[in-house]
């Protein structure tokens, strides 16, 4: 077997796994397919999601079952404004062994776990953010003079309320940065409402089943970095990068009246990386414009940062990017 | 299929999809800008054709068309050398095919070396391969129509509309020339007419005639009004011009031959009256004289001697001889002269260009060229003289011929000489009608020019002077003082009683006062053209009264009617008495023709001998002219 069959191979398993954890989540999740892909593409391209969306959309559930599936540690961390770092991170505790010494023992928090739902994290103070951010970038928490690395893989998963502002503390733009995708889970549609209502208001109890083993999941998220890109797509997704800069070549009118600042290079990063993904959900071997701008919105979003008058003018960002989408041919002339 | 047979493939299809991307754009940006040198074309046509520019303005608007010309050469050169992504086929490809970019990363990853590729890479080269058969670039790349064809083809077919526009220049055209025919009165009519019926009745020469005929003909062409002032002068012209020219040169031919003749006739004393006469050009007289000789020479008593008789001979054989020997003297000089010109013109040529031709050469060439000019005058009057001599010359060699063998035969010669002499005469004769001829022509002329100045006003007096002349009343309306005859209403004015009127009659003019106070009973005289009419009123009468008598007497006596008549004497009244009498009635009547042919004797004489100006000339003539008799 050439090394091309074999990838061929790899490529269908990916496809194939993918399909079983695809129709293991939405047994228990309906609808939402962009806001699951999301969350796998993150998960897949070895990163995090910031999950935006009202209450009681199931966003929980989500991460819940994901773990379930998965077969992954997870743990939820509920942010309160007098949530402390050591809340999640853990802390040093005094412990007297079985001769009757004392040591000081490090407490692992939740943030140790393969899953990690950061259930309303902008209801914390930035001092808790910061340091569940910092556990996010670097997959390691260190305390005191030891560092503790946090177990592959490590996948966090943060909501946040939009509507109710009192009392919480939006997340910095730097530590927004620090987030792959940004989604944001629709209101379900009335016919997924019917499906919702009709699995929660019965008896019946869906239990999900173990589809992927750490080991898989590692090879998978390997697989992901070694997709090829093209040197177009990869040019296309840096000129949307820049496109989000009102300083940009290929700025659209919008972005020069509404940004302030675009999105930096995580941005491109995240977008490349979700269209890998995209390309081997797809079955094919390399990413695609077509993937780039599939992944744009979810990538992009929260990295785009716009201007008094764009806030006043109540542009959001996602039609920022999609004119840029939009206006931006897939070569340049 | 090969991996590189397949990305051959693709990227044949690929660069196939570029070119008509290209082309597609190009095309897009010609209709994009076309509209601009387009639009600028018709909004130029529409201001020449609508505002009628003239050609400065025109030039300027057009020059000015040079910047959407140049803004659409510049955006099609943009369009058409612009750098474009080498993926611009491929892509398309992808996007139209949906493929996902199959294609443009399998061309990708084809760039990078084998060593380099990843299996992933190659998986993807072989997936786009995989591909190759099934791609369209025609329907992936479609060249179609650009949105703005419409508005392109409307400006494309509103300028050649525009163009085809006639545009309607309102110039103003000269008014066509107005035919202004050359109006003469009719009694100038009369009076040309006269004189060529007089000519042409005078004259026997056929070239006189023609000359006449065409005299008459214009004449005629002037009384019909078919002529204007132009062609009037033109045909003058010509008509003198082909008189002037041959009479001028048949003169001096003959001049000329009979001056030879005389110069070698003279040498003979027989000859000398003849010789004498022909140098003085009395054509009679040498005539006259060459009959003498011939008599002299048929009688043989007193015949002259032989000296005298070879003395004869050999004048009357040079005198043959001198016209044809003078000829040959002309060519035989103009041939000398001819061969000089040549080696002169030679010497010329033959000269150092830079050096100049010398002055005194120059001068020779044309002094040269003057005499060859005149040499060729003199030979053709030569020419002319020897034809108009040639029966002369003829006679006279056979007289010398048979002098010495047969007088009488040489006699008889001599007569046919004469009678050649006789011939020369009478053409001489002609010569002079047609100068009369030629007199008229100028005449005409200068009358047609001094009527020029007068206008129209000088043509109506012409007009009612010619009707006077002719001794009309003006259409028989009886004006007054034009009316003749007894009872006239008015008095004061004389008119002369004319006794007589029976049949074979003659009528005796006798001016008498006639009363102002008269009854006005004018009666018709008949002798008069539109006086038949009684007039009324305040007219005169012009006729003779019936009861002028008055009431027969019935006397119971035996009476006889009798018609005393005067014979004709031809004396009639004293020349003032009719001039008068003219003046009254118009130029008629006998008695005027006489006492006019007196005056204008005298007159004619005066203007021959005396130095008199030619304006003056013509006055005197034309008032002659004017008065003269009429018919």
């Amino acid at each position: 077997m050439t090394e091309a069959e074999q990838a061929r191979e790899e490529v269908a398993e990916f496809q194939k796994r993918i399909g079983a954890l695809r129709e293991e989540i939405g047994r228990v999740i309906v609808g939402n397919r962009d806001v699951i892909d999301g969350v796998l593409s993150c998960m897949l391209g070895s990163s995090h999601a910031l999950l935006e969306g009202v209450p009681g959309l199931g966003k929980t559930m989500l991460v819940r079952t994901l773990a379930g599936v998965l077969g992954l540690d997870f743990s939820r961390i509920q942010f309160t404004p007098d949530l402390m770092p050591a809340d999640i991170i853990g802390t040093v505790v005094l412990e007297e062994g079985a001769g009757g010494a004392r040591q000081l023992e490090f407490r692992r928090g939740p943030i140790f776990a393969n899953i990690v739902l950061a259930d309303e994290v902008n209801r914390a103070t930035p001092k808790t953010q910061s340091a569940l951010l910092e556990a996010m970038q670097e997959h390691r928490v260190t305390v005191g003079r030891t560092t503790h690395v946090i177990e592959e893989p490590y996948f966090v998963l943060a909501t946040q309320n939009p509507l109710e502002m009192e009392g919480t503390y939006p997340l910095p733009e730097a530590q927004l940065d620090r987030f792959f995708y940004k989604l944001q889970v629709p209101f379900p549609s009335r016919d997924e409402l019917h499906a919702i209502i009709d699995r929660t208001t019965t008896a019946q109890h869906v239990e999900v089943k173990r589809v992927l083993t750490r080991q898989q999941i590692l090879e998978m998220q390997a697989l992901v970095r070694r997709v090829p890109v093209a040197r177009h797509v990869q040019d296309y997704a840096i000129r949307v990068l820049m496109a989000t800069h009102p300083s940009g070549e290929e700025a659209p009118e919008l972005v020069k009246r509404f940004v302030r600042t675009g999105a930096s290079p995580r941005g491109a990063q995240a977008m490349l990386l979700g269209a890998k993904v995209r390309a081997l959900f797809d079955g094919r071997f390399a990413a695609s414009i077509d993937d780039v701008k599939a992944t744009a919105l979810a990538a992009l979003r929260h990295r785009v940062l716009l201007s008094f008058e764009g806030e006043a003018e109540g542009v959001a960002a996602d039609r920022v990017i999609d004119e840029i989408l939009k206006k931006l041919p897939g070569s340049k002339e | 299929m090969a991996s590189s047979d397949g990305i051959a493939l693709l990227r044949r299809a690929a660069r196939r999809a570029g070119r008509r991307a290209r082309a597609s754009a190009v095309l897009s940006r010609i209709t994009l800008l076309l509209p601009l040198p387009l639009g600028y074309a018709v909004l130029v046509l529409t201001l020449v054709k609508a505002l009628r520019l003239d050609t400065a303005s025109q030039l300027g608007w057009w020059l000015l068309g040079v910047v959407p010309l140049l803004v659409f050469l510049a955006g099609v050169s943009r369009a058409l050398f612009t750098r474009r992504s080498s993926w611009l086929g491929s892509i398309a490809l992808d996007q139209f095919h949906g493929f996902h970019d199959r294609v443009t990363s399998a061309l990708s990853f084809s760039q990078v070396p084998v060593a380099e590729r990843t299996p992933l890479m190659q998986a993807a080269i072989e997936d786009g391969v995989a591909l190759a058969g099934s791609l369209d670039p025609r329907r992936a790349v479609p060249i179609g129509l650009p949105r703005e064809l419409g508005v392109v083809l409307a400006l494309l077919l509103g300028l050649c509309a525009l163009s085809l526009l006639e545009v309607r220049s309102f110039r103003q055209l000269p008014p066509p020339p107005s035919f202004e025919p050359m109006v003469m009165s009719a009694d100038d009519i009369d009076l040309f007419r006269d004189v060529a019926k007089e000519l042409q009745a005078k004259n026997d020469d056929p070239n006189a005639l023609i000359a006449v005929r065409r005299f008459n003909q214009l004449v005629e062409d002037i009384a019909e009004h078919r002529l204007d002032r132009h062609e009037v002068f033109q045909r003058m012209g010509e008509l003198e011009r082909d008189l002037k020219d041959n009479l001028e040169l048949d003169r001096d031919a003959r001049d000329d031959g009979l001056k030879g003749l005389a110069r070698e006739l003279e040498k003979s004393g027989l000859s000398k009256a003849a010789a004498s006469a022909l140098d003085e050009k009395r054509l009679a007289d040498a005539e006259k004289a060459l009959r003498e000789l011939a008599e002299k020479l048929k009688k043989k008593e007193g015949r002259p001697s032989v000296a005298e008789l070879d003395k004869l001979r050999q004048a009357l054989e040079k005198a043959s001889r001198s016209n044809e020997e003078r000829a040959k003297n002309i060519d035989q000089r103009r041939r000398e002269l001819e061969e000089e010109q040549k080696s002169l013109l030679k010497k010329k040529k033959s000269d150092q260009p830079d050096a100049g031709t010398s002055p005194d050469l120059d001068k020779k060439l044309a002094d040269n060229e003057r005499r060859l000019e005149h040499l060729d005058r003199e030979k053709n009057r030569a020419e002319r003289s020897q034809k108009q001599m040639s029966e002369l010359d003829k006679q006279l060699a056979q007289a010398a011929r048979d002098l010495m063998r047969d007088a009488g035969q040489s006699a008889q010669d001599l007569a046919q000489g004469a009678q050649d002499i006789n011939r020369m005469a009478k053409q001489e004769t002609s010569e002079e009608q047609k100068q009369e001829l030629l007199k008229k022509l100028q005449e005409m002329r200068e009358l047609m020019r001094q009527q020029g100045k007068g206008g129209k006003d000088q043509m109506q007096r012409l007009q009612k002077f010619g009707q006077r002349a002719r001794g009309e009343s003006g259409a028989g309306q009886g004006q007054p003082g034009e009316g003749q005859g007894e009872g006239q209403k008015d008095g004061k004015k004389e008119g002369p009683l004319r006794l007589g009127g029976g049949p074979g009659s003659v009528s005796i003019e006798i001016p008498v006062p006639v009363s102002q106070s008269g009854d006005g009973q004018g009666q018709p005289s008949g002798d008069k053209p539109g006086s038949s009419e009684p007039s009324a009123g305040a007219n005169y009468g012009n006729g003779h009264d019936s009861n002028l008598a008055g009431k027969a007497t019935e006397l119971k006596v035996k009476t006889t009617d009798v018609t005393a008549a005067g014979a004709d004497t031809g004396q009639g009244a004293a020349s003032s008495q009719v001039i008068f009498g003219a003046a009254e009635r118009g130029f008629v009547g006998r008695g005027y023709k006489q006492v006019f042919t007196d005056y204008q004797t005298v007159a004619e004489r005066a203007l021959s001998r005396d130095e008199i100006p030619s304006g003056y000339r013509f006055y005197v003539r034309r008032y002659f002219q004017l008065i003269r008799p009429r018919e």
